[in-house]
């Protein structure tokens, strides 16, 4: 069997293939290949993401995309173009022309012209500072869908955009297809709700599930979630036949409840009451979602804000069998004497469980004391730290040892959603390299 | 009322994630894997659910978040209700010198808590 769209009066088949940046690279080829399909679509951002992106762009402007979603290209375009599956992801991150770019040499070493959309604007890093959101590294206002619709409509086979929210590349085809206004809210939330619901790739498959005791739990990987939307927002939520994992009410629950903030889920396109959702089951691995209900969304745009916080580093102390609570005592005042000259600004100790007595195995009988420090500086947290423990080897508590040889300190980054007003973001949609036309 | 002292998660199922500083849990009944269930019983599991997770019961059950603002939201048609507990990550993710720094195995551990079910609740146990 092969993807295509099959049935122009029937939902819109909406497929998902990744959950971040870093899921399983063969999805898009799986959900190209094991059933029908009008749309595969994508979410690569999570907050962290944005941070890593930001840091590959420091080391070099032309990347801030998620890499892996050129080698998804390189192996599906071909047939996605002979089958009429459009691509929609947001794997462009920060820099989603440049991505688009990367995709137009590929394709073109593979004979191939497709259309590429390009939805942008997102990017408010550089006005950080007018903004109020000074120092950060990245900055993005969360986008809606209506971007995505218009590049589709425009005859895109791929779109790639900025931050759009991850729901955004389930809601947009359904804008495309079904021709939802911005005031259709509750068909804009019925597609949010399914749009969160595969997000997350597998999470809607039995993956990190609660109830994993009723799956095979065999090695056949989970299948990537699909969903088949309606035009009135109403969707069944599935999984190609013959792929891993199951889709239950109990597993759809499971994503519907996953990082949401209270009862009403905020999206630049409307506000999902999650109050509304009804669930039933549809058949084997179906799970029908209607009922939903939105109202008109928040006045401002989100923005996820990324700031480099500093370093840091950690080291993990092994101690052994009699008089554990003493053996930590001392090692933690020998390491605090030794970075009392220029300690970090944050040392946090954290503690294992204890073992059993008598225990039959030796690491049944040890206790993990976790020194984890941070700082402004590298340096602090690097080999100065470091060596404070290494250098204690023969001159500590009895049995002295550490899980894992000494690291190097690596940066990380303070999140934090900031607000701005619509006006300030202006969304572009680029149709192989010419805008279209804002977005209002 | 006679209860007794099982696993939170003998009938409740979770999931667990995080937003900047704040961790997130989903808490609610599961299905019946046999598609057999009383649906009467399940919808006074919900009801305990619902009156159970409370701020309080949540900091008692987590020692680790007693300090800090923990909000409970009911959703009923969910059969359950989603928990968010302010600042448990410390600055986020990228921040966190937390075990789990993005809270993905707290729902895990809420369900192996013991805690006090009714036993019409519960499931007969084989003698």
């Amino acid at each position: 069997m092969t993807g295509g769209p099959h049935d122009p009066a029937g939902p819109l088949i909406v497929a998902n293939c990744s959950g971040f940046y870093g899921d399983r690279l063969s999805a898009m080829r799986e959900m190209l290949d094991s059933g029908p399909v009008d749309v595969i679509t994508g979410d690569y951002l999570a907050e962290l993401t944005m941070l890593i992106l930001g840091k590959d762009q420091l080391r070099d402007p032309s990347l801030g995309y998620a890499r892996t979603f050129v080698s998804q290209i390189e192996q599906c375009l071909g047939d996605a173009l002979e089958r009429g599956v459009r691509i929609v992801s947001n794997a462009g991150g920060l820099n989603p022309t440049g991505l688009a770019e990367r995709i137009r040499e590929v394709a073109a070493g593979l004979g191939l012209s497709p259309v590429i959309g390009v939805v942008d604007g997102d990017d408010l890093a550089p006005r950080s500072a007018e903004l109020g959101f000074e120092g950060a590294l990245t900055a993005n206002a969360y986008l809606g869908g209506f971007g995505i619709a218009r590049a589709l409509a425009a005859g895109a086979d791929v779109v790639v955009t900025g931050r759009v929210t991850d729901a955004s590349v389930v809601v947009g085809p359904g804008i495309w297809r079904f021709g939802w206004g911005t005031d259709d809210h509750d068909a804009l939330a019925g597609a949010v709700a399914a749009g969160h619901v595969i997000e997350c790739g597998t999470h809607a498959t039995g993956g990190n599930f609660s109830g994993f005791m009723d799956l095979p739990r065999d090695a056949l990987p989970l299948g990537f979630p699909i969903a088949e939307l309606h035009a009135d927002g109403s969707s069944v939520i599935t999984k190609h036949p013959g792929t891993g994992g199951m889709v239950t009410i109990d597993t759809v629950t499971a994503q519907l409840m996953y990082e949401i903030q209270g009862p009403v889920y905020d999206n630049p396109d409307v506000r999902t009451d999650l109050r509304s959702i009804e669930l039933s089951g549809d058949g084997p691995d179906r799970v029908r979602i209607s009922g939903v209900t939105g109202s008109a969304p928040p006045e401002q745009l989100k923005v996820a804000t990324n700031t480099l916080g500093g370093h840091r580093n950690q080291m993990e102390f092994v101690l052994v069998g009699l008089d554990l609570d003493a053996k930590e005592a001392w090692l933690r005042e020998q390491m605090d004497a030794a970075l009392a000259d220029r300690r970090p600004a944050e040392v946090v100790w954290t503690r294992g469980p204890d073992p059993v007595p008598d225990a039959d195995t030796e690491e049944g009988a040890a206790r993990r004391v976790r020194c984890v420090v941070k700082d402004p500086s590298a340096e602090v947290v690097g080999k100065a730290f470091t060596a404070a423990g290494v250098e204690l080897a023969l001159s500590s508590y009895p049995g002295f040892t550490l899980t894992a040889p000494p690291g190097k300190p690596s940066p990380f980054g303070v999140y934090r959603p900031a607000y701005v007003d619509r006006d300030q973001v202006r969304e572009r949609v680029l149709v192989d390299g010419v805008e279209i036309g804002e977005i209002s | 009322m006679s209860t007794s002292r099982v696993p939170l998660g003998t009938f409740v199922h979770a999931r667990s994630g995080d937003k900047g500083g704040n961790a997130n849990i989903g808490l609610w009944v599961r299905q019946d894997p046999t598609g057999s269930e009383d649906p009467e019983r399940r919808s006074a599991r919900i009801d305990w659910l619902l009156g159970f997770v409370t701020t309080e019961r949540v900091r008692e059950l987590l020692p680790e978040t007693a300090q800090l603002p923990v909000e409970v939201h009911p959703l009923a048609n969910l059969g359950g209700v989603n928990v968010i507990v302010e600042g448990l990550l410390g600055d986020g993710v990228a921040a966190s010198t937390r075990f789990d720094p993005q809270a993905k195995a707290l729902g895990e551990w809420i369900r192996s808590r013991l805690v006090d079910v009714p036993d019409e609740l519960l499931d007969p146990t084989p003698s």
